[in-house]
């Protein structure tokens, strides 16, 4: 069967320039308002759960649900440090595992307005159990032990007061020296870190949060929560670092995702409705150019798959357009409290593969829907009735 | 154009009428729900107290302040009454469900917050019982709680030694007259926790997360304020009195960009929608380029024809936006409780009803405004030779 | 039928149209005066000017130089509104393509412009009426252009042209997309006009046929007065159209 040249869609969204170009930017709008809350969402999902270990052990007092609800005595913590044999150990024999403690301290944003931004206060085991993950970046360094210095994530390091490098942050009453700004996996990248004695003493706090290690090879976060469950003296329970991470972000999460799934239902058919129109309207005025194809001897179905395919471009060049309006965000920074910690959490937009992806083909398809019931009709014309037409 | 011919004009295309018409109630009906999370999420500040403070940890809403603060605090000159509160952060059945808990003085909660009106049960009774609670009207119809009923809370802030829940049996179901308050919270007694951490059925030290004040008729907060925040400069830990505004405040600003987010999905919403609809409104305009000719060879001056297009394209648009609105006032009385937890007191009120009725005109002003004012300037003879 | 003083009078009248950033002369210092109350038929080659000059006196286009004066006003001086109210006033037009609003009635097409008169409502429904039994189409009031035939059409358009009786009515083209039949109908329908209501007809066409059908024929020839006939006896509609004028 002889198709229609495509050509002559191209060149015929071409001839309708100003109407083609609206409804290039309506559909684009309109993706790109669904690249962007993905883009928020993939900047968020992926900054939690994309590195939380399975090999790591997250040690919580039992009852607790995140490390703000969680208490850990010094003896408690020194007891699971030092006596699980679940936990990896380096080539000095140290276990790779270590206690923090976790407040979220009142501090202010630099836009104004308060948040509570996590201090989080580490035994230097936490390094060795991160390793190479946690990085200070040029131009820092990594604080002193036991002294009152601290490194800042570097996602709110412009975000929060006093948290630039050299800056001296004050925390209860006591100051600290910002001395390095450092990228690590997710969620910490929001914290301030510093020596767990110095931080413990500066916010009056008496215990621990809790006390993270890897697994050795082989053993599980389960097999060490079976074993700490049936030991009398501890109340405490065990997680992998993944599935505690995505606990914490599993409400928010859904948030966004539940938003960018009712946007795009009800943006979708908004942009649907606006195909259709204008795929109505560009076909209704070349009634008689369907009537000439037609009558050359085209079949209505080639007639159908050539608007079709014309509708098709309309929502790729969208999808494009829309693509092109969202990328300006890719790396923005933007932040809001984590409910289910209640506290500051900073992530950036990311337009991923999986972003552009998605958003071109969404548009294409919004362009098929539109298009489909206009190219219907089109096929579906009397020559001799559409040859007539003025 | 008389009104007949541009409703005659609409009903010609009814697809196209219908679908614009989609397009703009589709548009407005989000336009409204966005603002009206928004309005929800700041509304808690609006309603807040001057008259009442909160006295908090200078360093972390999340460290407790000592007990012996509470006699301290209320020797102040202005205080009449002090309320401890302590958030308690529970579990209801396997936390699939989350709503606030918080521990209270039942003498001095009640007097402080005359917004609480309890509809079912009494605030005495609750006062009488030390294992009593108040719920709030929200909370008792989602879970289809009745006056009398035990609610089990696993704490996981405060978990029994024994892994057993806590038992608050509801003596009172309130609601609230201003939006200060939400009606998804569970206030029971503080004392109760108190006793259970005494007794050792939880090991915990006691503390107090907030101290609630009620100003004496006549005191300036400010002074208060300071009074308060002095009394503790010196440890053993010091404090932060706000005022309820204030800290309703805060927890706003704690959203962060949410509320800029949503925004500015509005106004992307908006822009492309707007686009849709010039759009249409110019095909429907060019595609009776003829007709035009004809009425304006007729003697139709270059305003009646910019008229016309323009009453056109903003009857259609508050019309959809008209719709927009109703279905988002019909979806948000089911869509408030579905996201009550994270959201309460969506609605969709005057705020967003004006702003969704304003665009709407707005709308279809602008997007009538340029086709109608192309046809008006158009030369009858070039018209009618159009195709068309 | 003659009335001294002249309807219509265009003096030097020229125009002119660029196209593709040529400038096509139209009209070249056009004169001719045209009586009250006669059928004129305008006849010329493509692109001789007859459009043109008859979207001049309607005041549906102004001259680049000249005068044009229809039933005393001078129609090249108006400008906007004016020119639009003048129009309503004292032209009615007739077009080759009928040019009916499609989204209305027979009925509502031809009450069009008597909205913008000072009429009641009941009064432009009447008076609409007796325009469309006057060409024949009292069965067809509510019709919608698309259920009328191309005659049927026509004479919709007619019955719009002289609903607010109007002293000229311009025709261009009027039986251009009719067969023969339907066009002597439409043809002895203008006639009738002239002679029972004293309208002052002007009708281009290129049909020889149709021209017979008026009193004068007027002939343009690149954009000048060419000769004016006068048919002393005009040609009436043969039998068999009239046979089946319904």
């Amino acid at each position: 069967m002889a198709f229609v040249p495509i050509r002559y869609n191209w060149r015929s969204l071409f001839v309708r320039r100003s109407s083609t170009a609206l409804t290039v930017v309506s559909i684009g709008a309109t993706v790109a308002v669904l690249a962007a809350v993905l883009a928020l969402q993939q900047g968020f999902a992926t900054l939690l759960t994309e590195r939380g270990r399975e090999d790591v052990a997250v040690i919580l007092r039992t009852g607790a649900g995140a490390e703000s609800e969680s208490g850990l005595s010094r003896e408690d913590s020194e007891l699971l440090i030092k006596e699980s044999p679940e936990f990896a150990v380096d080539a000095e024999g140290r276990p790779l595992a270590s206690a923090e403690s976790y407040l979220a301290v009142r501090l202010r944003k630099t836009d104004g307005g308060e948040t509570n931004v996590p201090i989080r206060g580490v035994q230097q085991g936490t390094f060795r159990v991160h390793g190479d993950d946690l990085r200070v970046r040029e131009g820092g360094r990594n604080f002193a032990p036991g002294s009152d210095e601290v490194i800042v994530g570097w996602r709110i390091a412009e975000r929060i007061r006093n948290c630039g490098l050299g800056d001296t942050l004050r925390l209860n009453l006591t100051p600290f020296k910002v001395v390095g700004l450092f990228e690590a996996p997710g969620a910490f990248e929001s914290e301030v870190w510093g020596d767990a004695e110095r931080i413990l003493a500066a916010l009056e706090r008496p215990v621990y949060s809790r006390v993270i290690g890897v697994l050795r090879d082989g053993v599980t976060a389960a097999d060490l929560q079976e074993r700490l469950a049936a030991d009398k003296r501890l109340s405490v329970k065990a997680v992998d670092e993944r599935s505690y991470l995505s606990g914490q972000t599993e409400a928010l999460s859904g948030v966004f995702l539940g938003l960018g799934i009712f946007l795009t239902l009800v943006m979708g058919l908004g942009a649907v409705f606006t195909g259709i129109n204008a795929m109505y309207s560009s076909i209704a005025a070349r009634t008689r150019e369907v009537g000439i194809l037609l009558s050359t001897g085209f079949r209505p179905f080639a007639i159908f798959v050539s608007f079709l395919l014309e509708a098709g471009f309309l929502g790729l060049l969208g999808g494009i357009v829309g693509v092109l309006m969202v990328l300006p965000l890719d790396g923005v920074q933007t932040g809001t409290t984590n409910f289910a910690t209640f506290s500051e959490f900073a992530f950036s937009f990311r337009i991923t593969g999986v972003v552009i992806g998605g958003a071109v083909a969404v548009a294409v398809a919004l362009g098929v829907f539109g298009g489909a019931l206009p190219a219907w009709r089109a096929a579906r014309m009397e020559v001799t009735t559409a040859l007539r037409r003025h | 154009m008389s009104p007949r011919l541009i409703l005659k004009n609409l009903l010609a295309h009814p697809l196209r009428s219908i679908l614009t018409l989609g397009s703009v109630a589709l548009a407005v009906f989000l336009v409204c729900m966005l603002q009206a999370v928004v309005t929800a999420l700041s509304s808690a500040t609006s309603a807040a107290s001057s008259q009442r403070l909160w006295v908090q940890s200078a360093v972390s809403l999340f460290v407790d302040l000592p007990l012996s603060y509470e006699s301290k605090i209320a020797g102040v000159a202005g205080v009449e009454t002090v309320c401890k509160f302590q958030w308690f952060g529970g579990e209801y059945r396997d936390g699939g469900s989350f709503f606030a808990q918080f521990g209270v003085d039942a003498d001095t909660f009640g007097p402080a917050y005359p917004e609480l009106d309890v509809v079912d049960g009494s605030y005495d009774a609750f006062a009488g019982r030390r294992d009593g609670c108040l719920v709030g009207q929200a909370l008792a119809d989602q879970y289809g709680w009745k006056v009398g009923q035990t609610v089990p809370i696993i704490g996981r802030i405060f978990p029994r030694v024994d892994g057993s829940a806590w038992d608050f049996v509801i003596q009172g179901i309130y609601r609230a007259k201003t939006t200060a308050v939400d009606e998804r919270t569970l206030y029971f007694h503080f004392d109760y926790l108190r006793e259970a951490i005494e007794q050792g059925a939880v090991r915990m030290e006691p503390g107090v997360g907030v101290y609630l004040v009620d100003l004496r008729d006549g005191a300036e907060p400010t002074a208060v304020m300071s009074a308060i925040d002095a009394l503790f400069e010196n440890g053993p830990q010091r404090v932060q009195t706000t005022t309820e505004a204030e800290f309703a405040r805060q927890f706003v600003t704690m959203l962060g960009s949410v509320p800029v987010l949503l925004r500015s999905i509005g106004g992307a919403v908006l822009f492309a929608i707007f686009f849709a609809i010039l759009n249409t409104m110019l095909m429907a305009a060019r595609e009776r380029t003829r007709d035009l000719g004809v009425l304006k060879a007729l003697g139709f001056t270059d305003r009646w024809v910019f008229v016309g297009l323009t009453v056109e394209s903003l009857l259609l648009c508050v019309l959809g936006g008209a719709i927009g609105i109703a279905v988002a006032f019909v979806l948000s009385l089911g869509v408030a409780k579905a996201i009550a937890s994270f959201v309460p007191g969506f609605e969709i009120a005057g705020e967003s009803v004006a702003l969704g009725m304003g665009l709407s005109i707005a709308l279809g002003l602008v997007a009538g405004c340029v086709p109608a004012w192309n046809a008006s300037r158009l030369k009858p003879v070039a018209a009618l030779r159009a195709e068309d | 039928m003659a009335d001294s003083d002249p309807i219509i009078r265009l003096r030097h009248v020229e125009r002119s149209y660029t196209r593709g950033g040529e400038i096509l002369p139209v009209l070249q210092g056009l004169d001719l005066e045209m009586e009250a109350g006669a059928f004129y038929a305008l006849m010329g080659p493509s692109g001789s000017g007859k459009t043109t000059m008859l979207n001049l006196i309607g005041g549906l286009d102004s001259p680049d130089a000249g005068e044009v004066i229809v039933a005393g006003e001078h129609v090249d001086l108006l400008r906007g509104a004016e020119l639009s109210h003048w129009r309503a006033e004292h032209v009615g037009f007739v077009f080759q393509g009928f040019n009916l609003l499609p989204v209305l009635t027979a009925r509502e097409n031809v009450e069009l412009p008597l909205q913008l008169t000072p009429l009641s409502r009941s009064q432009r429904r009447a008076q609409a009426e007796r325009a469309l039994t006057l060409v024949g189409l009292a069965d067809r009031m509510t019709h919608r252009p698309a259920q009328l035939s191309g005659g049927q059409e026509q004479r919709v358009a007619i019955a719009r042209a002289i609903a607010t009786d109007p002293s000229i009515i311009l025709a261009d083209e009027p039986t251009g997309d009719l067969d023969r039949r339907t066009a002597e109908q439409i043809l002895d329908l203008m006639q009738r006009l002239n002679r029972e209501l004293g309208k002052t007809i002007l009708m281009v066409t290129h049909d020889p046929v149709a021209a017979e059908f008026a009193d004068r024929v007027i002939h343009l020839d690149k954009g000048r007065l060419g000769r004016i006939d006068h048919n002393h006896e005009p040609r009436r509609i043969s039998a068999e159209a009239a046979a089946d004028v319904g």
